[in-house]
C-alpha cells in the first residue's frame, strides 16, 4: 500500500527542517521504499488563475459555451468549454493557457473547436492529476491576482509529494503523523507532534450505541455534533487533501478524509436525523439485509457481514463504506462521527465477498490499534467546530470490550547482537527503540520492552524488536562478511547432476531444449490418447489451455512441433523436464522425463539413428548400457519403426516414429522421430564408479567383411552371431549399409569392420584367417549371405 | 685409386649440379652413395691394399664420403623446398569459404541462468536441492509463520489442485503448486542435517500472465542455517553473488521490507546496470531504475516460528534466506531487451536459437 505524503505536513510534527531529498534516502534505507519524490514549484507550468468575464451559448453546440477569460494579460482569452461543472461569471479558476502540456500527458493547443477559437482550457482536479476519482475543481477567492501561477495560487510551491510504499504490516505509517515518527526517527530529528485531546460532552441529543459483536468491534467511539454548517472545506484543506489524492467533497467529509490521512485512523459522519431512534447499533447483518452505499450500489448483506445500524435497517457496512442514506449531504445539520476499531479479518472477508474496496477497508484489514480511535475523533471534532461551526451536542461515546493492555516483551541485547553480527551497545539500541515510541524498562540488568500502540499488531515476539533495532541503526552501516563456518559435506543430488550435463551433451549433438509450461490443456492430454481425469488437475487455472499438470513430455513436445513446422521445416528438438503422477492421498509424483525429437528430416532413418546414437553416448557417459528391443504393439508408435529402450531388463522408454494418429492429431504434417525416458529411472542406474581396463599386451588386427543378406534382416540379429563366431574377435563395428544399384531388389550388402586380438600372442594372419572363415561359414549357413 | 677417389668426387658434384628433380637426385644417390654405388665398389678395394696405404686411402674415402653426402644433403633440401613451394601453389584450399560448424543446439534461457546461478553459490558451499513444485499447504504457507487467516496469503495468487468442485487435501492441508521456493525452508530442515547451506533452484506458480508476469516462473531460494548465522553474513554471500554474477563494479543495498518467514526482513537492491547508480542517464532520470538502484529479491533472517515449524532452537540456530526471480535476474544481467517474458516459454525455435 501506499501514501502520497506531502512534505510540508510532514514538517508540521518535526522538529528540525530537513531536504526532501534526505528524505527519501534515509526513509528507504531505514523505513520504506520510497517510491517518487514530485516537488510541486514547476508542477502546473501554464497553469494560471482566470476569471470569467462572460459566458455565451455555442452557436453550434450544445453542450458547449464560450468564455472570455482575464488570466491577468492586457487582453482576455477565449475558452470553449463543456458542461460537467455550472460556472459563472466572476468565478476564478485554473486555467491552462495554449500552447502547454497538462501534467497527465494531454496537448493544449490554440484550436477552432465547432467553428469558435479557443485558446486554452479550464481545468478540473483530475486533468491537473491531483485524484483520480470523481469530478472537483479549485475555486479561488476573489483577493486572488488573475494570472497567478496555480502551484503559487494553492500554495505548494514549496511543498514535495512523496510516493512512500508502506509495507502491509505498518498501517501505522499509513498517516502522517505515523510516518513523520518513523522519517524523524531515520533522520535523527526530533518528533514533536502532540496528540489532541477530546472536548467536554455535550448534551441535547440523544446517542445510544449497542455493539452486540465485540468480537468484529473491540471498540466504537461517537459523539454527536449538532449545528454545522455542510459547505465546502477552506483552500488550505482542500489542498491538503488533494495532494494526498483524496477529493474534496464537503467540510465534514473532507474532515474525516483529513483525520484518515493524517492519523491512519478510518472515521465516518452519520447524519444524525436520518438514523432511526438516535441507535447505533454494530452486529452482524441479518439474512436479506440490504444496504446502498457511497458507491450507489446496492448490496445484499451475508449474515458474516458486520453492520452499523440504527434501530431498524443497516447504515454502513462496518469498516468498509457507509451508506448512501444516512451520509452527510448539503443539509445536514446534525452529524455522529464515527470512530471506532473493526476486526481486521471480518472487513476483509466482507470486502472480499462483495467486492467492495475502500481506503477505510484497506486500513482496517491490517489490524488497527483500539487505541486509535480516540485522537482521531478528538481531531474531528477540533476541525468540525472551527470549520463547520455547532458544538457538541451528547457526551462522547466510548464502547469498548475491554481494557486495554499494552504489549510487553522480554529483550536480551546480546541475543539482538548476536543476530545482527554487530557490537552496539545496550545504550544505543534502547535509543534506537526509542525513538519509534517502545518504552524500555530495565531491572537488574533485565529489559522489558512495552509496545506502543500503533505497532500492536505488528510486534510478535522479542526478534521483531531486533529488526526495529537493525533497520534503524541501517543495513548499510553494517559490514558484508562472508560466513567462516565449515561448509555442510551434504553430496549433491545426482539427478540435478546428470540433468544438467544431459542437456549440456543433448545441446552438444545440435538439439535445442524446448522449456514449456508445466501446465496444458485437457484437449491436448485427450489427443495423445491419455485421461485427464489421471492427471493432477488445477482446481483453479488461470486459462482454459492451463489446467492441467502436464503427465507426459508428449503432448507439449508435439504442440511446439506443430507451432514451429511452418518456420522452421526441419528441428532437432529435446525437453527434459519434470512430469505429473497422482498419487493416492498424497502429493503426486514429480518425476523427470526426457524427450528427444527430429522431425521433418529427409533421411528419418538417419534422424532415427542419430538419436539412438545420442542416447548410446549419453549412456557411455552416465556408465548405464541400453539394449533396445523392437516394439510393435505399442499404438502411440510407428509398428516397424520403433523400439522399446531397456536398461538391465527395465523398460525406461521408447525410441522410434511417433504413429502417425498422434502426428496427425496434433496437426503435425511431417514425420516426428523421437525417444522418450523416464530419466529418473536412468538416474538411479548410473554407475558413478568406473573401472580400468589394462591396456592389451598383444596388437590386434582389423578386418572388413562384406556381405549381401535379405533386406529384412535385422543387424542385431546379424551382429550377435557374428560377435559369437570366435574367440579372437573382440568387437564389430558396422561400416555401412547398402542398398540400391548393384544389390538385387530385397537384398541388401552389410559391411563390418572386426577387430580381432588375443591376450597370449601377436596374431599372425592365418590366425586371423581361421576366425575369419568361421565368420563367413555364419554369414552364409545361418543367413545365407553371399560374401563380396 | 687416389684418383679414382678424385674421379667420384668431380663426377658427382658435377652431376649434382645437373640434376633438375627429386627423382634424379635420388637415382644420383644410389649410383655413388648407395649400398651398392660407385664410392662402397671403389672402396671394397680396400682389404687388399698394403697397411699403410690402407689406412691413407681409407681416410681419403671416408672424406670423399662425407663431402658427397654434405652435398647432397644440400641439393636435396634446396630441392625439397623448391618443389614444396610449387606444390602448395597447386594444393591450395579457399580459405574463405564458410566454416562447417559442428551441430550446436540451443541451451534454454532459463536453464543457463540456473546453471550460473547455481555454479556461483557452489563456491560458497550451497548445495544444490530440490523440493516439491506441487506441495503441502502447510509447507507453502502455514510453516512459513503464515495462518491460515493471515492476509499475507492474500498476496500469493495461488494454484490449488482440485477438480474444481474441491481443493484436495491431505494429510498436511491443501495441495497447491508453490508460489515461491521458500516451501523448501521447512521440508530442509526436515531432513536434519545441519548445517545447512541450499539452493532451491524451482519452478513456482502464480494466476498472473502478462507481459512481466508468467503463471509458471523461477525462483531460487537459498538458505543457510548454523549457529551464529548473522545479517552480516547475507550480506556478505549477497555482495559475493551480485559481483561474481553481475560484475564486480555493482553495489548492494539491503533495505528493510516485510515477509512473514523472516524477521528482520529485507529487500536487496543492486545498482543499476544502465546508469551505473547515478540515477541519471544523459542528463535524465533513469528510467531502468529508482535513484540508481533496481530491486534483486527479498531476504532475511529466518524467523524463530519457521525455525521452531523445522525443530530447531531458535535460540541456539539462526540462519538467513534469500529468494528472488530466475526470469527477472537473468534479464537484469543479459540486457536482452525482452518486452513480453513470456515468449521464454512459448517454445518458438526462432527465439530460442537466439541464445
Amino acid at each position: 500500500m501506499d501514501i502520497e505524503a506531502s512534505y510540508k505536513w510532514l514538517k508540521e510534527y518535526l522538529g528540525e527542517d530537513f531536504e526532501p531529498k534526505r528524505f527519501s534516502k534515509e526513509v528507504t534505507a531505514k523505513s520504506f521504499p520510497v517510491d517518487y519524490t514530485k516537488s510541486m514549484k514547476g508542477a502546473f507550468d501554464g497553469i494560471v488563475v482566470g476569471e470569467i468575464l462572460s459566458i455565451e451559448k455555442h452557436a453550434n453546440a450544445d453542450s458547449l459555451n464560450l468564455a472570455k477569460v482575464d488570466i491577468g494579460k492586457d487582453d482576455p482569452i477565449a475558452l470553449v468549454f463543456g458542461s460537467k461543472v455550472v460556472m459563472e461569471v466572476g468565478y476564478k479558476i485554473p486555467v491552462a493557457v495554449a500552447p502547454m502540456v497538462l501534467p497527465g500527458g494531454l496537448e493544449i493547443k490554440k484550436s477552432k473547436i465547432r467553428g469558435e477559437v479557443s485558446e486554452g482550457m479550464l481545468c478540473l482536479d483530475q486533468e491537473l492529476g491531483l485524484c483520480d476519482k470523481g469530478m472537483s475543481i479549485r475555486f479561488f477567492e476573489e483577493g486572488m491576482k488573475n494570472g497567478t501561477p496555480l502551484d503559487e495560487a494553492l500554495d505548494i510551491i514549496d511543498d514535495t509529494i512523496f510516493d512512500v510504499e508502506i509495507t502491509s504490516n505498518r498501517v501505522d505509517s499509513m498517516g502522517i503523523v505515523g510516518l513523520a515518527r518513523e522519517a524523524g526517527a531515520a533522520m535523527g530529528i526530533p518528533f514533536t507532534f502532540t496528540p489532541p485531546t477530546l472536548p467536554e460532552a455535550g448534551s441535547g441529543k440523544e446517542i445510544k450505541v449497542d455493539v452486540l459483536d465485540t468480537e468484529g468491534c473491540s471498540r466504537y467511539m461517537a459523539v454527536v455534533i449538532d449545528g454545522v454548517k455542510v459547505a465546502p472545506s477552506p483552500a488550505w484543506l482542500q489542498t491538503k487533501l488533494l495532494l494526498s489524492g483524496h477529493r474534496p467533497i464537503n467540510n465534514i467529509v473532507d474532515i474525516t478524509n483529513y483525520v484518515l490521512h493524517e492519523f491512519g485512523q478510518p472515521m465516518h459522519a452519520f447524519d444524525y436525523e436520518k438514523l432511526k431512534d438516535g441507535k447505533i447499533v454494530v452486529r452482524r447483518a441479518k439474512k436479506g439485509e440490504k444496504i446502498k452505499a457511497l458507491d450507489d450500489e446496492t448490496y445484499e448483506l451475508a449474515a458474516e457481514d458486520l453492520v452499523i445500524a440504527d434501530s431498524d435497517k443497516p447504515i454502513a457496512v462496518a469498516g468498509v463504506m457507509g451508506g448512501s442514506d444516512t451520509g452527510t449531504w448539503d443539509g445536514t445539520t446534525t452529524i455522529v462521527f464515527e470512530s471506532a476499531t473493526f476486526d481486521g479479518l471480518s472487513v476483509r472477508k466482507t470486502a472480499r465477498r462483495h467486492h467492495l474496496y475502500s481506503d477505510s477497508q484497506l486500513l482496517f484489514e491490517k489490524g488497527l490499534s483500539s487505541e486509535a480511535p480516540e485522537a482521531a475523533l478528538a481531531r474531528a471534532i477540533e476541525l468540525t467546530l472551527e470549520l463547520a461551526g455547532g458544538a457538541v451536542a451528547s457526551e462522547i461515546i466510548d464502547e469498548r470490550s475491554s481494557a486495554y493492555e499494552p504489549l510487553v516483551f522480554p529483550f536480551r541485547p546480546q541475543k539482538a547482537r548476536d543476530l545482527m553480527g554487530v557490537d552496539l551497545s545496550n545504550e544505543k539500541m534502547i535509543d534506537l527503540l526509542e525513538r519509534v515510541g517502545f518504552k524500555v524498562d530495565e531491572t537488574n540488568g533485565t529489559y522489558s520492552v512495552i509496545v506502543p500502540f500503533w505497532r500492536d499488531h505488528d510486534i510478535e515476539e522479542e526478534v521483531d524488536l531486533t529488526e526495529e533495532i537493525a533497520r534503524l541503526y541501517g543495513y548499510h552501516n553494517m559490514p558484508a562478511e562472508l560466513p567462516d563456518s565449515p561448509p555442510p559435506t551434504t553430496p549433491e543430488d545426482p539427478a540435478l547432476v546428470w540433468e544438467m550435463r544431459t542437456k549440456k551433451l543433448l545441446v552438444g549433438f545440435g538439439y535445442t531444449e524446448l522449456y514449456g509450461y508445466s501446465m496444458i490443456s485437457a484437449q491436448d492430454i485427450i489427443a495423445y490418447d491419455l485421461d485427464p481425469a489421471s492427471a493432477v488437475q488445477i482446481h483453479n487455472p488461470l486459462t482454459a489451455d492451463l489446467t492441467h499438470m502436464r503427465p507426459s513430455l508428449m503432448p507439449s513436445l508435439l504442440r511446439s512441433i506443430e507451432r514451429n513446422q511452418g518456420e522452421r521445416a526441419v528441428g532437432m528438438v529435446f525437453e527434459l523436464q519434470r512430469v505429473y503422477v497422482p498419487q493416492k492421498d498424497d502429493l503426486p509424483e514429480e518425476r523427470t522425463e526426457l524427450v528427444v525429437a527430429h522431425y521433418g528430416a529427409d533421411d528419418v532413418e538417419n534422424a532415427f539413428l542419430q538419436i539412438k546414437g545420442g542416447l548410446m553416448s549419453l549412456a557411455d557417459m552416465a556408465g548405464i548400457t541400453f539394449t533396445f528391443e523392437r516394439v510393435a504393439d505399442d499404438g502411440h508408435w510407428h509398428s516397424t519403426r520403433s523400439a522399446k529402450i531397456l536398461v538391465d531388463g527395465r523398460d525406461v522408454g521408447r525410441i522410434g516414429q511417433v504413429a502417425s494418429k498422434y502426428t496427425q492429431a496434433f496437426g503435425i504434417d511431417k514425420d516426428v522421430m523421437c525417444a522418450m525416458l523416464d530419466f529418473q529411472t536412468l538416474v538411479h542406474g548410473m554407475e558413478v564408479t568406473r573401472r580400468y581396463e589394462p591396456i592389451p599386451e598383444f596388437p590386434g588386427i582389423d578386418r572388413d567383411i562384406a556381405v549381401i543378406v535379405d533386406a529384412g534382416l535385422a543387424y542385431g540379429d546379424l551382429v550377435v552371431a557374428v560377435e559369437g563366431a570366435d574367440e579372437l574377435i573382440r568387437s564389430v563395428k558396422l561400416v555401412e549399409v547398402y542398398r540400391g544399384k548393384g544389390i538385387d531388389e530385397g537384398k541388401k550388402s552389410v559391411t563390418l569392420s572386426m577387430h580381432l586380438r588375443s591376450d597370449s600372442k601377436t596374431l599372425e594372419s592365418q590366425d586371423a584367417d581361421g576366425a575369419m572363415g568361421r565368420v563367413e561359414a555364419i554369414l552364409t549357413g545361418q543367413f545365407s549371405g553371399i560374401i563380396r | 685409386m687416389k684418383n679414382d677417389l678424385d674421379n667420384i668426387k668431380n663426377e658427382f658434384l658435377k652431376a649434382l649440379e645437373d640434376v633438375s628433380d627429386s627423382l634424379g637426385l635420388e637415382d644420383l644417390r644410389v649410383e655413388y652413395l648407395g649400398r651398392k654405388g660407385k664410392l662402397s665398389q671403389l672402396m671394397k678395394q680396400l682389404p687388399s691394399m698394403a697397411e699403410d696405404v690402407r689406412r691413407e686411402v681409407g681416410q681419403l674415402g671416408n672424406d670423399v664420403k662425407k663431402t658427397l653426402e654434405l652435398a647432397f644433403t644440400e641439393v636435396s633440401s634446396a630441392m625439397n623446398a623448391s618443389e614444396d613451394v610449387a606444390r602448395q601453389q597447386t594444393d591450395w584450399i579457399d580459405v574463405t569459404q564458410p566454416g562447417v560448424r559442428p551441430p550446436g543446439g540451443h541451451l534454454h534461457l532459463v536453464t543457463q541462468a540456473i546453471d550460473e546461478v547455481s555454479t556461483i553459490f557452489k563456491r560458497l558451499g550451497f548445495v544444490s536441492t530440490r523440493h516439491p513444485e506441487v506441495d503441502w499447504d502447510y509447507y507453502a504457507f502455514e510453516s512459513l509463520n503464515m495462518p491460515k487467516t493471515h492476509p499475507a496469503r492474500d498476496e500469493w495468487e495461488t494454484f490449488f489442485i482440485g477438480d474444481g468442485g474441491t481443493v484436495q487435501e491431505g494429510k498436511k492441508g491443501k495441495v497447491v503448486l508453490t508460489p515461491h521456493t521458500s516451501n523448501g525452508q521447512v521440508r530442509e530442515m526436515e531432513k536434519k542435517q545441519l548445517p545447512i547451506r541450499m539452493i532451491n533452484i524451482n519452478k513456482t506458480y502464480r494466476r498472473q500472465s502478462d507481459a512481466s508476469h508468467t503463471p509458471m516462473f523461477h525462483q531460487f531460494e537459498g538458505l543457510m542455517i548454523d549457529k551464529g548465522v548473522t545479517i552480516t553474513h547475507l550480506k556478505g554471500v549477497f555482495d559475493y553473488f551480485v559481483k561474481e554474477f553481475f560484475g564486480p563494479e555493482r553495489e548492494v543495498r539491503l533495505r528493510p521490507f516485510h515477509f512473514r518467514f523472516t524477521e528482520p526482513s529485507m529487500e536487496l537492491d543492486i545498482t543499476c546496470g544502465v546508469c551505473l547508480g547515478s540515477g541519471e542517464n544523459e542528463g535524465m532520470k533513469c528510467k531502468i531504475c529508482k535513484e540508481g538502484w533496481v530491486e534483486l529479491g527479498g531476504a532475511g533472517m529466518v524467523h524463530p516460528n519457521v525455525l521452531r515449524a523445522g525443530g530447531l532452537d531458535p535460540d541456539v540456530y539462526s540462519g538467513f534466506a534469500f529468494g528472488w526471480g530466475v526470469e527477472r535476474t537473468m534479464v537484469m544481467k543479459s540486457d536482452i531487451n525482452i518486452d513480453d517474458i513470456r515468449v521464454l516459454y512459448r517454445n518458438d525455435l526462432r527465439f530460442l536459437e537466439q541464445f
